[in-house]
């Protein structure tokens, strides 16, 4: 089942570039989008089909591939991963739609998002740390196309900056697995048979730090993010759904799945200062987004706070903040995927984003009020206000790490409060005021555009109200987790008496 | 009669089957052309590409034979030779198959160049399985003194002209300091040329560590990094591949440095069983170079061809990770990191050779904007950069990840981390092309793309460097997923190769991992 969900986008692709040609955009993105709800409607059926009560691997596949190497096509999912996937088909549906009608090049266009649904998915659900890195690697070319040819005035710059600093990032999660592959001299890369135990702390102290760097790349960690705000900025909407939505969830994925899983003990001595980096990072990100005139800028910012906040709780590794860091990571997706595709919108039809030039978009009859109120509802969900999920994961991230790293819990609780005053700021200027008499014809917002918002900001609605649909399946995964990385709590607890 | 058997058994000249195969091709082909005239040129280069398949196939049937040693301890057609001897003739097919149509628009001759390139494609095959030291030198200069006929072919073009001396220049010399490196290892081992016998000749002597030993290592090394390539010895290489015929490029950069790469491995790890690490010292230093100058200069590059020529010695950088290993896993991530560059490099010089028979350029800048006129070479270039870049799921990242891997497992982190690096250096420059010929929108196209010939395979010669092309391509796509039977091949290679057998065991021993008793028990 998880192979069909690897090589049906693949074959998808390549069926796009194949067909004949002279078909039109529209219809190309019908075929897509059936493609794609295909894929949509596969992982529904596997979280139905997905046992609660089972924390571990499911749905496992097993061939031999390169044995010289330790490289096997091994799959599975567990809770961690599983939510993930899904997010990936559902935000795939909403980059084919959040791309304007008459998107230029529209085969490649297509053909690119499908193949990045399968590397996401190939990513997520691989069981072997050489075939992680394959798909990680594999996310490069298609996001480096997808910014060079549907961006901005500055997307030949954005996009090479992009693929230099992931690269990197791969090069050295590359070099960490080798690292801790032969160090233990195991001649498998599976993840059931590599363990870091019977290493020097030292050594995995080092190993861990250059994988906290290969991922910190891609999350982003404020002191490598640089590459964040011109790639998502130069980027189209669609693609930063995908950049934003799902492929900056691999970073955190990684972090929690090879960093804390793969070196408990390790990790006991960094979270510290794991920690201080996502306060910082919240922080910067929230400070950094009051300053933006321009409204992508904004959110490619308050992206990087609120990914600060998953590191945070990763690094207390509670069994409450742990959950709150997976529920984090879906609710983050979904948000910034309905942030974006509002201002793709707003941006399609008002033709700026400038923050002093905007004005007035609730104006019933002129303005763009059903996207001004779906701008709001985001606005509001990403700064954590509850009744929507990003309430939710924030509080359960807040309570978990709260008695492990109290300063810090308490330095996020108070950016969580800049959030909200930087999207007051972004929805005062766009939404409210007076519109220009002279400017103000815009195009009509069609519902290809609306539906997706409205399906998203349903979802943020539902698991506002009832968080548990989302939690059930990330907990008894998180648990399991918990039980393994157990002793950090007692370091913490260790230092703060002695 | 008893004489005259044991003299067969001792020349034992199957061994050379596959030789033989290519020199009566290039009979064919020579006197073909004499009594054909220019009629001969429609199915001359089919029946060189012929010759050459039967010789593979005779490579394949000699596969795991059980007495390699041929010519009296002359030649030796082991596994490893045959591998080399399989990637050097495959590269000459290939390479015949791109270079019909552009010799043919040149209006010089086709079936001497073909006769020419077999004769290199006979001294690199030689070379990879040359066991003694005269034998050595003579197949060595029969591919040199080849290639510099390829090289300056272009008899009118100046460039041509001044690449050939260049070559010739470096060559020569680099062939005489090799020749002294020699003469010194047969004074040194009392007049022994087979490289066995000097071996153990020079380890019963009392100069197994001695100051002329280590003068020989030199100046063979010299000649040896000539021909792959490695940084200091590489000045030849962008003024070369710039200014020859490109199907010469291809094969220089593929043949000739694979036949490099055997002389190598033969050599060093045989004849010089005695001073391993000195010779593991001064090729971590030629990787470290070639690594850092190939990956670095190539970014600087305004034609194609140049580009190609650093990315070729940055290349060969990453190959000697593999040489300095010096465990089974390195020499077979070598081999099968030659195999897959193989395609990888000419595939990509297919690319190059139809871009430039269309438009007469090779400028990288004149390549913006291609893929809306032509989405086949496009895909095809795209493609094979990605892959010499090292992106996944192309063979290029399998062979590249084999390499680093076995280097990593030897213990060389220094090296492997600088491969990595280097490889991102690397992504970019390769990316700049495919970001020319992909993102650049329809405006912003170059004057050469603008004026676009139509697309016409059924021209003279055209067909077969789309065949070359395509296969290529595809080798390259998919070799990495399917790269089982590679890798084993790559793998069973070196594993019953003898001579590398007893060197790593003995390597082992020396550096006290396995203990002694272990290896007989």
């Amino acid at each position: 089942m998880l192979s069909f969900l690897l090589c049906f986008p693949v074959l998808g692709a390549i069926l796009i570039g194949l067909i004949p040609s002279k078909l039109d955009s529209s219809r190309l993105r019908q075929i897509t989008a059936i493609l794609a709800f295909i894929i949509f409607g596969a992982t529904i059926w596997l979280l139905t089909q997905f046992n609660l009560s089972d924390p571990g691997w499911q749905f496992s596949e097993y061939l031999p591939w390169a044995d010289f190497i330790g490289l096997s096509y091994s799959l599975a999912v567990d809770g961690l991963s599983l939510p993930l996937i899904a997010l990936n088909s559902l935000l795939t549906i909403i980059a084919i739609y959040s791309i304007g009608e008459n998107v230029e090049r529209p085969r490649l266009y297509y053909a690119l998002t499908l193949l990045i649904n399968a590397g996401i998915t190939g990513a997520l659900a691989s069981q072997n740390l050489l075939l992680f890195v394959i798909f990680y690697e594999l996310e490069l070319i298609p996001f480096y196309l997808m910014i060079a040819i549907w961006g901005g005035e500055k997307r030949g710059y954005a996009s090479t900056k992009f693929l230099l600093y992931t690269a990197v990032s791969g090069l050295l999660v590359l070099a960490a697995f080798l690292g801790i592959g032969f160090l233990n001299g195991a001649s498998s890369f599976d993840y059931d048979i590599i363990t870091t135990e019977g290493l020097a702390l030292n050594t995995k102290l080092i190993l861990l730090t250059v994988l906290l760097i290969g991922f910190g790349i891609k999350i982003p960690l404020v002191p490598l993010h640089t590459w964040l705000p011109d790639a998502y900025t130069e980027a189209s909407p669609a693609v930063t759904i995908l950049l934003g939505g799902i492929l900056a969830k691999l970073g955190t994925y990684g972090l929690i799945r090879f960093g804390l899983q793969l070196f408990p003990d390790a990790w006991a001595i960094v979270s510290p200062g794991l920690a201080i980096i996502g306060t910082v990072s919240v922080l910067y990100g929230a400070l950094s987004a009051i300053a933006q005139k321009d409204i992508k800028r904004m959110v490619a910012y308050s992206s990087i706070g609120h990914m600060g906040y998953i590191l945070v709780a990763a690094a207390a590794g509670t069994r409450l903040s742990t959950l709150g860091a997976v529920a984090q990571m879906i609710s983050h997706g979904l948000i910034l995927a309905l942030l974006f595709h509002l201002v793709g919108i707003v941006e399609r039809k008002v033709g700026t984003r400038d923050l002093d030039v905007l004005n007035g978009l609730m104006n019933p009859i002129r303005g763009l009020p059903l996207t001004s109120a779906l701008l709001i509802t985001a606005g509001m969900a990403s700064a954590g206000i509850p009744g929507l999920v990003g309430f939710a994961a924030e509080f359960i991230v807040f309570q978990g790490s709260f008695s492990t790293f109290p300063i810090p819990t308490l330095l996020c609780i108070v950016a969580s409060g800049l959030t909200a005053v930087y999207f007051v700021i972004l929805l005062n200027r766009t939404c409210f005021g007076k519109l220009d008499n002279e400017k103000s014809y815009y195009p009509p917002v069609l519902p290809t555009e609306t539906i997706p918002a409205l399906v998203l900001t349903l979802i943020i609605l539902v698991l506002g109200v009832q968080p548990n649909w989302l939690l059930k399946w990330i907990e008894p995964t998180t648990d399991l987790f918990v039980v393994r990385v157990h002793p950090i709590e007692q370091v913490a607890v260790n230092n703060k008496l002695n | 009669m008893d004489f005259s058997s044991n003299i067969a058994s001792q020349l034992n000249a199957g061994t050379i089957l596959p030789e033989g195969i290519v020199i009566i091709t290039l009979m064919v082909v020579l006197i073909g052309d004499l009594i054909g005239g220019r009629n001969a040129r429609s199915w001359l280069p089919y029946g060189a590409i012929a010759g050459l398949l039967a010789s593979i196939a005779a490579l394949y049937t000699a596969w795991d034979s059980p007495s390699t040693i041929g010519f009296l301890g002359a030649f030796n057609g082991d596994n490893l030779s045959i591998v080399f001897r399989g990637i050097i003739a495959l590269s000459t097919v290939v390479t015949i198959l791109m270079s019909i149509r552009y010799v043919e628009q040149t209006g010089t001759s086709l079936a001497e160049f073909i006769a020419i390139m077999l004769t290199a494609t006979l001294g690199g095959m030689f070379l990879s399985g040359a066991n003694e030291l005269v034998m050595i030198f003579v197949s060595l200069e029969m591919l040199s003194i080849s290639s510099y006929l390829m090289t300056g072919y272009m008899k009118r073009d100046p460039r041509s002209n001044e690449a050939a001396l260049k070559y010739l220049l470096i060559g020569a010399s680099s062939s005489a300091i090799f020749l002294y490196g020699s003469s010194l290892l047969y004074g040194l081992s009392g007049g022994e040329t087979t490289l066995d016998t000097i071996s153990t000749k020079i380890l019963a002597s009392d100069s197994s560590s001695s100051l002329g030993l280590a003068i020989a290592l030199v100046f063979v090394i010299a000649g040896i990094a000539f021909k792959i390539s490695a940084v200091p010895f590489h000045q030849w290489t962008p003024d070369v591949y710039e200014g020859s015929p490109t199907p010469v490029v291809a094969f220089l950069s593929v043949g000739s440095k694979a036949a490099g790469f055997a002389l190598a491995i033969r050599l060093l790890v045989t004849a010089f069983s005695s001073i391993v690490d000195e010779w593991h010292l001064i090729f971590t230093a030629l990787a470290i170079l070639s690594m850092v100058l190939g990956n670095v200069v190539a970014l600087a590059q305004t034609s194609m061809k140049r580009m190609l020529a650093y990315s070729s010695i940055g290349q060969a950088g990453f190959v000697m990770i593999g040489l300095t290993a010096g465990t089974n896993a390195g020499y077979s991530s070598m081999v099968f990191y030659l195999l897959v560059y193989l395609f990888m490099n000419l595939g990509a010089f297919s690319g190059v050779i139809l871009f430039s028979l269309r438009t007469g350029t090779d400028q990288i800048s004149e390549y913006a904007g291609l893929y809306q006129k032509d989405p086949l070479l496009t895909l095809g270039l795209s493609l094979c950069l990605l892959s010499l870049g090292g992106i996944p799921p192309l063979a290029g990242f399998f062979g590249k990840i084999y390499l680093f891997w076995a280097g990593w497992q030897a213990g060389l982190y220094g090296l492997v981390l600088l491969a990595l690096v280097a490889s991102v250096v690397s992504i970019y420059y390769y990316i700049r092309v495919v970001k020319m010929m992909v993102v650049k929108e329809p405006h912003e196209m170059s004057d050469s793309v603008k004026n676009y010939p139509e697309i016409r395979w059924n021209l003279q010669g055209m067909r077969p460097l789309q065949v070359g092309l395509v296969l290529s391509v595809i080798a390259t796509s998919l070799a990495g997923i399917l790269s089982n039977p590679l890798f084993s091949l790559a793998n069973d290679s070196v594993t019953s190769t003898p001579i590398l057998q007893s060197t790593i065991v003995n390597t082992r021993i020396s550096q006290g991992e396995i203990p002694s008793s272990n290896i007989n028990p």
